[in-house]
């Protein structure tokens, strides 16, 4: 059982995000798109929050944090946008769709450990 | 910010007309580079940057080797302008279809006004915003800094090219779309640096392949796409004009790709060194603007400065 669901396409930004937040003594899977992501969400119950990136291909992840809220009826997984994207239609899209808060790239993970923590726990 | 510049290659051997090009180039954000007799071809094929040819009408030893030489670069390298030094009238109408198809254009010595509107014509002929220039250096040194350490970052003076050769063997490419521009962003880099860089940042050269290099590389693209998107473009609604694509060709033989344009690109070369052990990675990133450019229209995004979060914290809603 994870926590904590690290959802982007790169390779380098999953390596990044999980093993810090490992080093940190969180329990993290990770998933390579927002399909992928919607299915490890699915087959893990202990899943608090979900990182998740926006732009990836197969399925986009401010439409994998609509589909979690829609068709998975999950209203309580936290979730946490980690992205390129600042646009503020974007981060309406986000919050219509009961995201949590917005993370502008690169990660800077000392800087959200305590909250990740919190929402994690 | 200083404006671009261009790389021209000076295929001149008069003593009494180089101080004048090395002039004029000064002048005109031009860097001449000298070739000596018999190395043109191999410059041509290592010299990945340039904007076009300077070319003296009395190069070769007789004008029939002059003209088999203009051939054979522009048989080599079409989309390089050759510009023709003529030391008696400023026009290529009365010499033999071989130069008229390999030139471009004509000039003398007595009026370089000619030279000045060609390289307006065929170099310099899409004007970039200062702004866009300083915003694309930061962001992308920002980047490579963030995601390349512990090298140490710097950057030439950005130039205008219009050769189509790849540097190095892995390219990235992300489309730019926004109301004043449509065109692509190309990163292009050598794997084995990368590969060297990669080992040291793991401590361990164990398990660290070309993948690796990608991956990173593509971050790279991904978040210097996000600072420029950020940054220049706007949700302006470009989707009617999004339609509009043209097919990008990309020959591996001969590390050539083209956009479908004549159009010169902007390009960067951004320098990576390792003060530690001396090891250093060399990125161009070319911005190809082949579908759409109205610079006119350019403006960077106003964001609402109370709503400003630093890249990296968490903006909890």
């Amino acid at each position: 059982m994870a926590q904590i669901l690290v959802v982007d396409d790169s390779s380098t930004v999953r390596d990044e995000v999980s093993a810090f937040l490992r080093n940190a003594g969180l329990d993290v899977a990770t998933a390579v798109d927002g399909k992928d992501g919607l299915s490890k969400l699915r087959a893990d119950a202990g899943i608090k929050l979900v990182v998740c990136d926006v732009n990836m291909p197969n399925m986009d992840g401010l439409t994998m944090v609509e589909k979690i809220r829609g068709e998975l009826n999950n209203k309580t997984v936290n979730l946490i946008m980690l992205t390129t994207e600042s646009s503020p239609n974007m981060k309406e899209r986000g919050k219509a769709a009961g995201v949590k808060g917005w993370i502008v790239k690169p990660f800077n993970g000392p800087a959200v450990l305590d909250a990740f923590r919190k929402l994690a726990s | 910010m200083h404006a671009p510049v261009s790389k021209v290659l000076v295929l001149d051997n008069s003593a009494e007309h180089l101080p004048q090009i090395k002039s004029f180039c000064e002048q005109h954000n031009l860097v001449p580079l000298k070739v000596r007799r018999g190395a043109e071809m191999s410059v041509l094929r290592t010299n990945i940057d340039l904007g076009g040819i300077l070319y003296a009408e009395d190069y070769g030893a007789t004008p029939e080797q002059t003209a088999s030489i203009a051939a054979e670069i522009h048989a080599a390298r079409p989309e390089l302008p050759i510009i023709l030094r003529r030391t008696g009238r400023a026009t290529l109408a009365d010499l033999p279809e071989t130069v008229r198809r390999s030139c471009c254009a004509a000039y003398v010595a007595s009026d370089l006004g000619a030279l000045r509107a060609v390289i307006g014509e065929y170099i310099f002929c899409l004007l970039y915003p200062n702004a866009l220039l300083r915003g694309i250096a930061e962001i992308t040194a920002s980047v490579l800094r963030s995601q390349c350490r512990p090298l140490v970052v710097s950057m030439d003076t950005p130039h205008i090219v219009r050769d189509r050769v790849i540097f190095g063997e892995l390219f990235s490419l992300i489309p730019l779309e926004s109301a004043w521009c449509r065109g692509y962003m190309m990163l292009q880099t050598e794997e084995g640096p990368f590969l060297r860089l990669l080992a040291r940042q793991h401590s361990a050269a164990t398990g660290i392949g070309f993948r690796n290099v990608n991956d990173l590389l593509s971050e790279i693209t991904n978040l210097i796409w996000g600072g420029f998107k950020n940054r220049y473009m706007s949700d302006d609604g470009t989707r009617a004009a999004k339609q509009v694509q043209v097919p990008l060709i990309v020959n591996h033989l001969h590390k050539y790709i083209s956009f479908g344009t004549e159009n010169p690109q902007l390009c960067f070369r951004f320098n990576l060194f390792d003060p530690v052990d001396g090891g250093a990675v060399t990125i161009y990133a070319r911005f190809v603007f082949n579908l759409s450019w109205t610079p006119e229209e350019f403006r960077e995004v106003r964001q609402d400065t109370a709503g400003l979060v630093d890249s990296g914290a968490l903006e909890l809603f």
